[in-house]
């Protein structure tokens, strides 16, 4: 379904599963466990199952939900290489259940021991994504401390991507690296609506950690962090806990709101080639990187369970159960903003979300969301803490800026979440076998 | 916001026939009443009582102990009584209301002291009343009409429920003229140049709009894009740093909030940002006249209200400099009681149980609030404080919770076809 995305995807379980037999550290071998879906595909054909999910758009809710489910079974046996040479994985891979995200401030002050953490994060992110830890769990040595934490030993690979990306911090009079700053890479300017949280804003370094099993998404974080003190210290995180948009041939799934999220998503290759991917234009490392905005909106889910579903479908700009656009019946009908009901009113309100954000509106800006829904417990208002972990990647941050301008001033949304928290970094390209993340800069 | 605007940027409240603004039967025991101008505090009715009717005597007073709020007859019969009140030294009531079950029966508003007595004369049938005096010693004081009670409202739910939306219709238009008079005071009271008094009077002038807020958020001046916050008269009037748009910049209550409590002084920005916000209330206040309400607007609406206390007074964002979020608070607590105490009779006949708790979730939620009152506060109510926010915003948040998901209820019970 996805071939055309991360070369990794086309790997068969075979290959993975014999790499992970070269595991050098472990004593046991990671079981293979749960559900394969390439099983699926390569009993009922793929091509059959896209179908039978895309009419499910027009169904039932609860018919199409039960499709969902069936054509999305996970298998952690699956992995994503780490050393393609072209770009990071956890962009244009299909999104997993889970993200831990992280960011990171520098706290030492030499070049040096940035490109020695690049380097070493590198080469233990190459491993976790194969499902093997960064080192003995149960080291022989009775003195010894374990290298790797452990929690995800044996939980298989689950499909863990980690993406790093640069702060702008990188690129200031610390590190002597302002020469290599690409070119668009700024803090964001203030946006409209803004309530950003010292707590949960900036940062030098950025981890995203996508897995389909939320312990190995946290155990990479978990031993990246471990490895990065004295270097880096922790900023600001969220954990994901389900996924939140769709890469090609995924369902829409449902934020918070309990609306789909992402069916206008990007999904297409040419799309990634136009909206995500950096060419060049930006300085020369760049080319294949992207720009990653992280936001941390917190909605206000009581007072969003309190109002009527008329006013949510008003405010999306869109239906709860099947997702069609307000001037349309099914979830992948083109939004039609200027159609009218009986009453000559706009049937999509220029203000709903949908509206604002789209791309017939904003001059063709196109970004691709990767976000997940995130819960951080109960506030001090004893309200229910949680939201969306909006993860965005683009090829120029203006996009996000254009279109968050937009929303910001006047989304009918405003009133049921608020941006708290925010980071923009450059993602560098992957790299090649016997080279590390971000190597251009130190050349 | 829910009350948003549809895609001719006007609100969502149905606007095809204009409220007639005249005397309205009440329910609950009033079968009619007149008032002089509700908005207009500072002339006296100058329409003698005529005979017969019963006359009750409000004093508000400055004590050593608070102010207080004296009726000298707390019973009187059934008939047109007129009440009239005089303010003769309290700085801390501004307003009085005549209460019957929740629902505000007639008030009188931006009462200043020294100013000459303005007088409200209501028709009352037999029943238990209350005056309520909002700052005031006693605060809520029984008043007995004796005599026949007037007849049961008759009709249809439907019939009720119309009736009621006429009745909010008027509430809506009393607030919006008392906030005329409120921010013209207050732009008075910022070219004075008195810091104090300019204070003083942002508290009493912010809760016109917290109560009806719902119903007049959604207007976008002539010639402006829906999405423009620069013909946003929401915006103009009430936007908070939560929600600046940059390219909009500051304007209203909330600029001038700003410069008298962080800048602490009153700057030629404050007078033009209070010539500005007296301008655009007007303006506000000449096309809230298009507004008509069907039930489960107002339904609705209160339900807007309480969204409003959850997500910006019980985290002290909408007062973020004078932390007046409780009176805001109150406020729009207020604004929600009267929308539900006009559906209150129809409701009664669609669903008693749904009517009879939300009633009592209102009476739980005014009960807790009437802990935080303080006289000597600007607006009457605690200042609310990062220390009393951190002690108390959870019991808040949870008591107007409970009122909320209850309220959320009311739309469908009684919406039009």
């Amino acid at each position: 379904m996805s071939d055309q995305q991360d070369a990794g995807r086309d790997q068969t379980p075979d290959a993975t599963a014999d790499e992970m037999r070269d595991q050098p550290t472990g004593p046991d071998q990671p079981a293979r466990r749960g559900l394969s879906r390439r099983g699926f595909f390569t009993g009922a054909g793929a091509g059959v199952v896209a179908g039978a999910l895309a009419a499910g758009g027009g169904t039932a809710f609860a018919m199409s939900h039960g499709e969902d489910d069936a054509t999305e079974g996970v298998d952690f046996n699956n992995s994503y290489p780490f050393y393609t040479g072209t770009h990071q994985a956890g962009i244009q891979t299909e999104p997993q259940r889970y993200c831990v995200y992280m960011t990171f401030d520098l706290v030492s002050a030499t070049a040096t021991d940035l490109q020695v953490l690049l380097a070493r994060w590198s080469a233990a992110i190459a491993q976790l994504m194969q499902g093997k830890p960064i080192g003995a769990v149960a080291p022989t040595q009775p003195n010894a401390v374990a290298p790797d934490t452990g929690e995800a030993y044996n939980l298989g690979p689950s499909s863990l991507t980690v993406t790093l990306g640069l702060g702008p911090g990188v690129f200031d009079h610390r590190f002597g690296l302002a020469d290599k700053k690409p070119k668009l890479l700024e803090p964001l300017p203030a946006l409209p609506s803004d309530q950003l949280q010292k707590g949960y804003t900036g940062g030098d370094l950025s981890l995203q950690a996508c897995a389909d099993d939320p312990q190995v998404a946290y155990h990479a974080i978990r031993n990246l962090a471990r490895m990065g003190r004295g270097t880096v210290g922790t900023r600001w995180t969220v954990m994901g806990f389900g996924r939140a948009s769709a890469g090609k041939g995924q369902s829409t799934p449902r934020n918070l709101l309990g609306f789909k999220d992402g069916t206008r998503n990007i999904k297409e290759q040419s799309d990634f080639t136009d909206h995500v991917w950096v060419g060049d234009g930006d300085v020369a490392w760049m080319r294949g990187g992207s720009y990653q905005v992280a936001r941390k909106i917190q909605m206000n889910i009581e007072i969003w369970d309190a109002d009527r579903v008329s006013d949510q479908q008003q405010v999306i700009g869109r239906t709860k159960n099947v997702g069609a656009p307000l001037s349309g019946n099914a979830e992948f009908d083109t939004p039609n903003f200027t159609a009218k009901d009986a009453a000559g009113d706009i049937k999509i309100p220029v203000t709903s979300h949908i509206a604002l954000a789209a791309h017939e509106n904003n001059n063709g800006v196109k970004i691709l969301r990767r976000s997940y829904n995130y819960t951080d417990g109960i506030s001090q208002f004893g309200q229910l803490d949680a939201g969306l972990l909006f993860i965005a990647y683009m090829d120029t941050p203006q996009s996000f800026i254009q279109l968050q301008e937009k929303l910001g001033s006047s989304d009918l949304l405003n009133e049921y979440i608020g941006h708290i928290g925010s980071g923009i970094f450059a993602i560098p390209p992957a790299p090649a076998q016997g080279h590390y993340l971000g190597e251009a800069l130190f050349g | 916001m829910s009350s948003f605007p549809t895609a001719s940027g006007l609100p969502r409240a149905s606007r095809v026939a204009a409220v007639v603004l005249s005397a309205v039967a009440l329910t609950a025991g009033v079968v009619g009443c007149s008032t002089s101008n509700s908005g207009d505090s500072v002339q006296g009715d100058a329409k003698s009582p005529s005979a017969g009717v019963g006359k009750v005597a409000i004093t508000l007073q400055s004590g050593s102990s608070g102010d207080t709020c004296t009726v000298d007859h707390t019973s009187v019969p059934a008939g047109p009584i007129t009440f009239t009140i005089t303010n003769q030294s309290s700085t801390a009531i501004t307003e009085v209301e005549l209460l019957s079950q929740q629902k505000i029966v007639g008030e009188k508003e931006n009462l200043a002291p020294g100013l000459k007595p303005v007088s409200l004369t209501l028709t009352l049938g037999g029943g238990e009343y209350q005056i309520y005096c909002p700052g005031g010693s006693p605060e809520t004081q029984k008043f007995t009409v004796t005599g026949k009670a007037a007849a049961a409202p008759t009709g249809t739910a439907a019939d009720l429920l119309t009736q009621g939306t006429k009745e909010y219709g008027d509430y809506v238009s009393t607030e919006v003229a008392g906030m005329v008079t409120a921010v013209e005071k207050l732009q008075k009271d910022v070219d004075s140049g008195d810091v104090d008094a300019a204070k003083k009077q942002y508290g009493v002038a912010r809760p016109f709009y917290e109560h009806i807020e719902s119903d007049v958020e959604g207007f976008v001046l002539p010639g402006y894009k829906a999405t423009d916050n620069a013909g946003n008269l929401d915006y103009l009037i009430d936007m908070r740093a939560s929600n600046l748009d940059p390219k909009v910049g500051w304007h209203g209550f909330h600029a001038i909030e700003r410069d008298l409590w962080q800048g602490g002084k009153i700057t030629s920005s404050t007078k033009k940002q209070a010539a500005e916000l007296t301008k655009n209330v007007k303006q506000l206040s000449t096309l809230s006249k298009s507004l008509t309400y069907k039930p489960e607007d107002l339904a609705n609406g209160a339900a807007s209200l309480l969204e409003e206390v959850q997500s910006n007074k019980i985290k002290g964002e909408e007062e973020d400099f004078s932390h007046i979020d409780l009176v805001d608070f109150a406020a729009n607590v207020e604004g929600a009681q009267q929308a539900f105490a006009n559906l209150r009779p129809g409701l009664q006949k669609i669903d008693p149980t749904l009517t009879s708790q939300i009633a009592a979730r209102f009476q739980s939620t005014t009960t807790m609030l009437d802990g935080y009152r303080d006289p000597q506060a600007i607006g009457g109510y605690k200042t609310y404080t990062a220390a009393l926010r951190d002690s108390d915003a959870n019991k808040l948040s949870q008591n107007v919770q409970a009122l909320q998901d209850s309220l959320s209820q009311l739309a469908q019970k009684v919406a039009t076809a």
